[in-house]
């Protein structure tokens, strides 16, 4: 997870006039808005727990058919709260950090195996833990100003809340493309890799929502109906889209390495030089190397997975990262980019060569700390999944 | 009359029902729905992990990155069923269009970089690497596989092995940027297993310094040769060398066989083998020579060579040594195919138990749900034991491909021997695991989409290329036989090939077993090692009081085949019990070693359950028998709980199973029908 805003440190204010997760429940729908616009609606423990909590009884709920998710003011979600993270781990243990993200991602799981549909309206800012929010889904509603973006190697993080499930399953290689360089995807974009399943432009969003509030029903061949009488099926990809690019995206981020990456690039870049070359070379080289070498490898996991033993792995990779013993990366970018801003983070080891395979080794293996367990997923139940979450496992 | 009545009884029958159909169906309106193993099974006791990482050992990594550049890719026709993406082979597909699919996949793993290094790079490791690759690709599609595997192991091994710098230089570089396409010219219509006996023949012209290759009949035309119908430039040229009149023995040339734009060359004729049973992704094809002129430096020289004068110079004289040293790299073959057998059996498997997992049939008491498949001791029975022989002979292949990459001029003979072994012994237990997966799957594993039934005939081949299975078999009790005559001719004690048990007494095996007895590795070692000693005893026994009668060795051979085949099924299965229990070893105590405990056990149990000779030779007493075999019902139960975690540690990718391994009820819902033939055109919808 990942908040570009950085102004989430001071969220913890001693009376909250809104509450963060608002519902509003309408005959058997309910509607989920993500509440603290101020900061993107960037996900802290209080509103996963919240989620989590909710999530679980809608589940029991026989009086609930189908959650509609969205967020308040400009953003879905620009992540999970990461500078407040890191200011508890800095005050108290590593472990508080642990506890935030084995809750999230289990919020994650919940969704991704969730016997009633859930339909994500994507307003804005969708990045980090708010495509984990939404991503794992039934339905993902992308409209016109929706920007994509898992940009969490260039904080020292990677692609985490499942995305080595879902980003190692776009066309090609585009998920190890989006993933390693935090490329930003638009709503057609998303709907032609598949994050997305409709687009309805922003203007009848509103009304798809009172259409679905309506119909009332679980019925995902219903509700996609009533999504598709809203959507634009085909909204064009611009000129210049990163989508377009497919077939070089294949021909590089195939590759077994980073370095063979980037080096393929460079080479694709003598031929035919273009911003979005050098853009994607620069954005690679700007990024921990570190945090690089451990994405790839988790996409290249998480592609022969279940979405649940990716959570498993990415909450070991997490907690490695948290506990901050073999690479403080995490710190430092945080430090440059959220906290002191001056966007020149200093990596260490600052090189791909530096970093080992058996560093990368140390991120995949079960902490070496008396009290730290593997994430322990939530129960499912064994018989009315549907085929789609059943599909997941 | 009293079928007139019984019919129109019957007919009674159907007609109320169908009165009553309506309220029937409200009563009865259940559904079978369909519940994945991974929620209604027990959680593995064990990490799967750790169990792929004893299979697979440092490939892992190389294994999972070849499957994702498959996965990944349109070319290998991704189709959607049940919400999940499969990719399998082209089938309903006609021959010329899977041997075109086989070259753009090959095309494409090549412009992926997935052959880097594959014969320019040099050492264990980079070998080591070259198999994992050359087997993942056969899991996919056994023609890529063989494809691929004739290029680099037959072709680019030959230049390595047979040829020198020259050659190296010349050919590995474009042979791994396919820049030429090669293949091996081996067998003949005439000649397949008896290398030794082929008649193409090859002459040197000193006045123009080249080599003139001639088939001189029709049973001399190249036959089988991979990739030579259609694609390849150049081929591997197996011929006997004359030189002034004087017969060398069996040399092999390389010789161009079509130009850059794929236009047979002249004095070459090629024809094509035609359809086959499976692998139809290979163009193989047939080849004549008409005293086709290739120059003297195409000669693979690693043994010998002919001077520019046209002198034949040899530094190995004795001609069987030279022979010996030519076969190298059908070793390399024989390792690929033991292995690759072994992931075709997985697959099996894991399709096979998963779908058991899953599928009910039959009540047990009325009004109860219906009972899943492998909870049926009898379908236990049918496939537990070949889950616990899967891992054993994994563990073999796993390390005769390690005695390979590791090899020495001393140690040839026991890779030569030890892959003999395996590859009969894996390629046998792949076919039969197929069939009993096939059945177990019921209609449901005649359905070419998922894949069991397909798996055979595309793998069935494996029986006879590279070495007839029962023709191995003797071929390694000839080779025991020499070494413990080496050794009792020099009057030393007996070494190597595992068979250092004869040194020492024969074992005592207990006049009554018990289960405890059963479940023992020293027993288990014991009464494998009794079993090779006397086979090997009888065997030497019936040769030598054969021979003293003056029979010829060469029919003494022919005429033994029984218990030569019985001692080749001995020794190997002694090794597999042997690589087993090193494997073990490696595993500290905990649920991991239980589980392989167990596995070996029932490994050890169905082989002494299955093979006719411990009852034959008595090295089992009925009444023992009778212990064995109760001894299988309960290693099966105990096995029962932790059926989905082992076929799970098999470490095969979701997308390369076939659908029944899934939600098959969704994948044949009425809803998929419309799309059901088309391949997955979009991945739009598919998180």
């Amino acid at each position: 997870p990942f908040c570009p805003s950085g102004k989430a440190q001071s969220t913890i204010k001693p009376i909250r006039p809104d509450p963060i997760v608002l519902i509003k429940e309408s005959s058997n729908v309910r509607i989920i808005t993500l509440n603290r616009p101020k900061q993107l609606n960037a996900l802290n423990l209080e509103m996963v727990s919240r989620l989590l909590e909710v999530f679980h009884a809608y589940e029991e709920d026989p009086n609930v058919k189908l959650i509609i998710m969205k967020g308040e003011g400009r953003a879905f979600c620009a992540g999970g709260d990461v500078a407040a993270v890191v200011n508890d781990i800095n005050k108290a243990s590593w472990k508080i950090g642990a506890n935030f993200f084995s809750k999230e991602f289990s919020l994650n799981y919940l969704m991704a195996t969730y016997t009633k549909p859930q339909v994500s309206l994507l307003r804005g800012i969708v990045m980090g833990g708010g495509a984990g929010a939404s991503i794992h889904g039934r339905f993902r509603v992308v409209t016109d100003n929706t920007v994509f973006a898992m940009p969490e190697t260039a904080l020292g993080l990677f692609p985490d809340v499942g995305a080595s499930y879902y980003l190692s399953r776009l066309p090609g290689f585009f998920g190890e493309y989006v993933g390693l360089t935090g490329a930003r995807l638009d709503g057609a974009e998303m709907l032609a890799c598949g994050l997305a399943t409709h687009f309805v432009p922003l203007e009848k969003l509103s009304l798809l929502e009172d259409a679905l509030c309506k119909a009332n029903t679980s019925d995902p061949k219903v509700i996609s109906n009533i999504i598709d009488e809203f959507s634009n099926k085909n909204p064009k990809l611009k000129e210049k889209s990163q989508y377009f690019r497919l077939k070089t995206i294949d021909r590089c981020f195939s590759r077994r390495t980073v370095e063979e990456i980037i080096s393929a690039l460079e080479k694709e870049a003598d031929k035919n030089m273009d911003d979005w070359i050098s853009w994607t070379i620069q954005s690679l080289k700007k990024a921990s190397p570190t945090s690089l070498k451990i994405s790839l490898r988790s996409f290249r996991e998480g592609r022969l997975q279940g979405v649940g033993q990716c959570l498993i792995r990415e909450y070991r990779m997490v907690c490695t990262v948290m506990q901050g013993e073999f690479s403080r990366d995490f710190f430092e970018g945080c430090r440059a980019l959220l906290l002191d801003k001056d966007k020149n983070p200093k990596w260490k080891p600052s090189k791909l060569e530096f970093v080992s395979k058996d560093m990368v080794d140390r991120y995949f293996t079960a902490l070496d700390d008396r009290d730290w367990e593997d994430l322990k997923l939530p129960a499912r139940p064994k018989s009315n999944l549907p085929s789609y979450a059943i599909s997941k496992l | 009359m009293d079928r007139v009545n019984f019919r129109a009884k019957v007919l009674t029958g159907h007609l109320k029902n169908h009165e009553n159909l309506a309220v029937d169906l409200l009563q009865t309106a259940q559904c079978v729905n369909y519940s994945p193993p991974e929620l209604s099974e027990p959680l593995p006791d064990f990490n799967t992990k750790s169990l792929r990482k004893l299979l697979d050992g440092e490939s892992m990594d190389e294994i999972d990155y070849i499957f994702n550049l498959m996965i990944k890719s349109h070319l290998f026709c991704p189709r959607e069923r049940g919400g999940k993406v499969f990719i399998s082979p082209d089938f309903n597909k006609s021959m010329e269009h899977q041997r075109e699919m086989t070259m753009r996949r090959i095309d494409y793993l090549r412009e992926q970089g997935a052959f880097d290094g594959w014969l320019t790079r040099k050492g264990p490791d980079a070998e080591r690497s070259g198999f994992a690759r050359g087997i993942t690709f056969g899991v996919y599609d056994h023609s890529l596989g063989i494809k691929l595997g004739v290029h680099f192991y037959l072709w680019g091994g030959a230049i390595q092995f047979m040829g020198t710098k020259r050659h190296h230089d010349k050919w590995l570089k474009p042979t791994e940027a396919y820049e030429i396409i090669g293949c091996f010219a081996m067998t003949e219509l005439g000649h397949g297993s008896n290398v030794r006996g082929i008649e193409t023949i090859t002459r040197y012209d000193a006045s123009t310094q080249e080599f003139i290759i001639t088939t001189p009949c029709e049973s001399a035309q190249k036959y089988w040769i991979g990739g030579a119908a259609n694609h390849a430039t150049h081929a591997v040229v197996f011929s006997q060398l004359k030189i002034n009149g004087v017969n060398q023995g069996v040399h092999a040339f390389i010789a161009q066989i079509r130009d850059a734009n794929g236009n047979v060359c002249p004095n070459v004729r090629i024809a094509d083998c035609g359809h086959k049973i499976g692998l139809n992704g290979v163009d193989n094809g047939r080849i004549w020579f008409d005293n086709l002129r290739i120059p003297r430096e195409n000669l693979l020289n690693s043994v010998a060579d002919v001077s520019p004068d046209g002198q034949y110079l040899s530094a190995i004289k004795d001609p069987d040594q030279r022979f010996a040293a030519f076969l190298a790299p059908l070793l390399s073959g024989r390792v690929t195919i033991a292995a690759g057998s072994m992931n075709i059996t997985k697959i099996g498997l894991a399709i096979a138990i998963r779908y058991s997992l899953s599928r009910r049939a039959f009540s047990i008491h009325p009004n109860e749900p219906e009972v899943l498949l492998l909870d049926y001791p009898s379908h236990q029975r049918r496939l537990l034991p070949l889950v616990a022989k899967t891992y054993a002979l994994s563990f073999a292949t796993e390390y005769l491909k390690n005695i390979y990459v590791n090899r020495t001029r001393e140690s040839i003979k026991t890779v030569h021997v030890v892959s003999s072994a395996l590859k009969a012994t894996a390629t046998w237990h792949g076919m039969r695991t197929l069939q009993e997966c096939r059945e177990a799957c019921g209609g449901q594993g005649l359905k070419t989409e998922n894949h069991v039934g397909h798996l055979k005939s595309e793998f069935d081949v494996q029986l006879t290329f590279e070495g007839d299975n029962y023709v191995l078999m003797q071929q390694i009790s000839k080779a025991l036989l020499k070494e413990i005559s080496a050794a009792k001719r020099r009057n030393k004690p007996v070494k190597g090939l595992g068979l250092e048990h004869l040194n020492k007494p024969a074992p005592i095996i207990p006049s009554r077993l018990t289960s405890s007895t059963l479940r023992t590795a020293q027993f288990q070692t014991d009464i494998f090692c009794l079993r090779e000693r006397d086979l090997l005893h009888r065997f030497e026994t019936e040769v030598s009081q054969r021979e003293a009668q003056g029979e010829n060795m060469e029919h003494i051979f022919t005429v033994t085949y029984q218990i030569a085949e019985d001692l080749g099924r001995a020794f190997s299965d002694r090794l597999v019990l042997q690589k087993f229990l090193d494997v073990e070893a490696t595993v500290p105590a905990g649920s991991l070693k239980n589980v392989l405990g167990l596995l070996r056990s029932m490994y050890t149990t169905i082989v002494m359950e299955e093979d006719a000779s411990f009852l034959r030779y008595g090295y089992l007493s009925t009444d023992n028998a009778a212990v064995v075999r109760k001894e299988v019902l309960k290693l099966c139960s105990e096995l029962r709980p932790h059926a989905l975690a082992l076929v799970t540690s098999f470490g095969i990718p979701d997308a390369l199973l076939g659908p029944i391994a899934f939600n098959w009820i969704d994948a044949n819902a009425w809803s998929s029908v419309k799309d059901s033939d088309t391949v997955f055109p979009v991945f739009t919808n598919m998180l």
